[in-house]
């Protein structure tokens, strides 16, 4: 496992349009919404902060990750690891570890500046708590959707409806808040993961409340990962 | 090219007879269904230890679906499977003893040569040298080299040397000489023959029907997910006719024997009886001092074998 893992770091490194996508692409949209929270007062920082992370976790963990499974695939990559004495959880650990630990590194530097360059967030490990579930559900969600795309130049068009929907809800919760509509917006993808960052960031909530909306995020992993077995595939189709 | 030295570790003898107790591939009853359309049908057989088998087939004959699920990366729909007494889908028991050369290469691009074999070696389980590896496949120039900037020779000897990483008990070579100049593919051969005085199994299959013909102890020739045949190469090719071929000059007389005349001027005997025939045909030619231009005679080859499941296929 840690030797797929430590090739699919060499080829990271590599691939420049695949560096591009998951360094340079979240770097520069955190800078800009920092320029945005230095320009508009009274921006929720906890909403920034959601949004942040999101926007890591969404462009640099889930479309790499599902790029990267559906080019394993095409090239038949994944057959021939198949091929070990390796077992198939391995091999998905393998190959998204390197680019796992790189987007929480990248998550956690982004919200250290955020923390230094703003306020701190009331609740750390909550945060901490609230981020690698999120982790674990855009993985989950990446599975399933290698499933469906063919290339990844297909990955392009697939990854578009979880990348957008995702980013949107987070969006929409984290800035207009769970007062209304609140069974829906905590049960859509990432809703109830982007109001568990506002709360622990802004802090005032009860963490046994807090605690509770961890159950939607788990429920997505848990549906992502079902959809995964179903729809992942090995080899090309032919 | 380096010899492959004998890294085996175990109580295990290198015997080289095909009766050994256990096989160490055995099929049973073996369905593979695609929907509705049934790949393989009822298919049995068995590798004894040490044996080189050959499966060979026309093309969607269910030679792929019968490999990919003695190999492992196909469940059967029915049937049985062991290698070494087990499932081969339980890769962690099996694969530590098998090599397997796919059909196709699947090498990630951006990786070398060298980090290739390092990688997919490694996770064999088994310890073995890169560079010796890379020196039996004539690689230790492109040691270095991307895989993207391969040959599609080079990347059929890439995937050959990590099918052979630590000199494995069992080693599957789907059509391993396919896009192989002739030095590569005796290289190839050479490599394969020390494996078996190791003492390992191979298993092949090829459209390269001569080699077949030259190494396998036993064929299965498969045909419409079954088999057509199975058996020895001599086996296979004494139910069929020798051939002798030889062209004629114009004034020579009438012939001793039954010839047809092909499209190409040449004559051609088919017989079961070919020293008889051609003892015949060389006195008669003798004695009336006729040259048998461009004469050939031979037992029948596997091609032969092969026409005539399409001949009957026609039929």
């Amino acid at each position: 496992m840690l030797a797929i893992a430590r090739s699919e770091l060499i080829q990271i490194f590599r691939n420049r349009l695949v560096l591009v996508t998951m360094l340079i692409i979240p770097a520069a949209s955190s800078a800009f919404y920092m320029y945005l929270h230095d320009r508009i007062p009274g921006l929720d920082l906890g909403a920034v902060a959601a949004v942040l992370m999101f926007l890591v976790v969404t462009m640099g963990l889930y479309t790499t990750a599902v790029t990267t499974l559906a080019s394993r695939r095409q090239n038949l990559f994944l057959k021939r690891l198949r091929s070990t004495a390796l077992d198939d959880p391995r091999i998905l650990a393998g190959l998204l570890l390197p680019v796992t630990l790189i987007t929480v590194a990248q998550v956690a530097v982004i919200l250290t500046v955020l923390s230094v360059v703003a306020d701190p967030p009331a609740e750390l490990l909550l945060l901490v708590v609230s981020v690698l579930a999120t982790v674990v559900m855009m993985v989950g969600l990446a599975l399933a959707t290698a499933g469906v795309t063919n290339s990844p130049e297909h990955a392009q068009v697939t990854t578009l409806p979880v990348l957008v929907g995702v980013l949107a809800i987070v969006g929409w919760v984290g800035f207009t808040g769970t007062e209304e509509l609140t069974q829906l917006k905590r049960l859509l993808p990432g809703g109830s993961a982007a109001e568990l960052v506002v709360n622990a960031w802004n802090g005032g909530a009860s963490v046994a409340d807090s605690l509770f909306l961890l159950a939607p995020t788990l429920a997505w992993v848990a549906v992502a990962v079902v959809l995964a077995a179903r729809v992942f595939r090995w080899e090309p189709r032919r | 090219m380096a010899a492959l030295p004998g890294k085996r570790s175990g109580g295990w003898n290198g015997c080289m007879t095909s009766s050994a107790a256990t096989p160490v591939i055995d099929v049973e009853r073996l369905n593979v269904r695609y929907g509705d359309f049934h790949a393989v049908k009822d298919l049995s057989f068995q590798v004894g230890r040490g044996e080189f088998y050959a499966l060979l087939g026309t093309n969607g004959a269910g030679k792929t679906s019968t490999l990919e699920t003695v190999e492992g990366h196909r469940a059967a729909s029915s049937g049985t499977v062991r290698v070494f007494g087990r499932n081969p889908r339980e890769r962690a028991a099996v694969r530590p003893r098998t090599g397997i050369m796919l059909q196709e290469s699947g090498f990630s691009p951006d990786l070398t040569v060298r980090e290739s074999v390092r990688l997919i070696g490694s996770l064999t389980r088994r310890t073995d040298r890169v560079e010796r590896l890379l020196g039996v496949v004539g690689l230790t120039d492109k040691a270095g080299t991307k895989v993207s900037q391969l040959s599609g020779g080079e990347k059929r000897r890439l995937d050959f040397a990590t099918a052979v990483y630590g000199t494995p008990e069992l080693v599957f070579l789907d059509e391993p000489t396919t896009g192989l100049d002739i030095q590569s593919r005796d290289d190839l051969w050479d490599a394969v023959d020390r494996l078996r005085e190791d003492g390992s199994t191979i298993v092949l299959t090829t459209h390269y029907l001569e080699e077949a013909q030259q190494r396998a102890d036993r064929i299965g020739l498969m045909h419409q997910g079954v088999f057509h045949r199975e058996g020895t190469v001599a086996e296979l090719t004494r139910t069929l006719p020798a051939t002798i071929r030889f062209a004629l000059p114009p004034s020579a007389p009438e012939l001793p024997i039954p010839a047809t005349r092909e499209s190409d001027g040449t004559f051609l005997v088919e017989t079961l009886g070919l020293q008889k025939d051609l003892h015949v045909l060389l006195g008669w030619a003798e004695d009336h001092a006729v040259e048998l231009r461009e004469l050939q005679a031979g037992p029948t080859r596997l091609d032969d074998v092969f026409r005539s499941i399409g001949s009957e296929r026609a039929a």
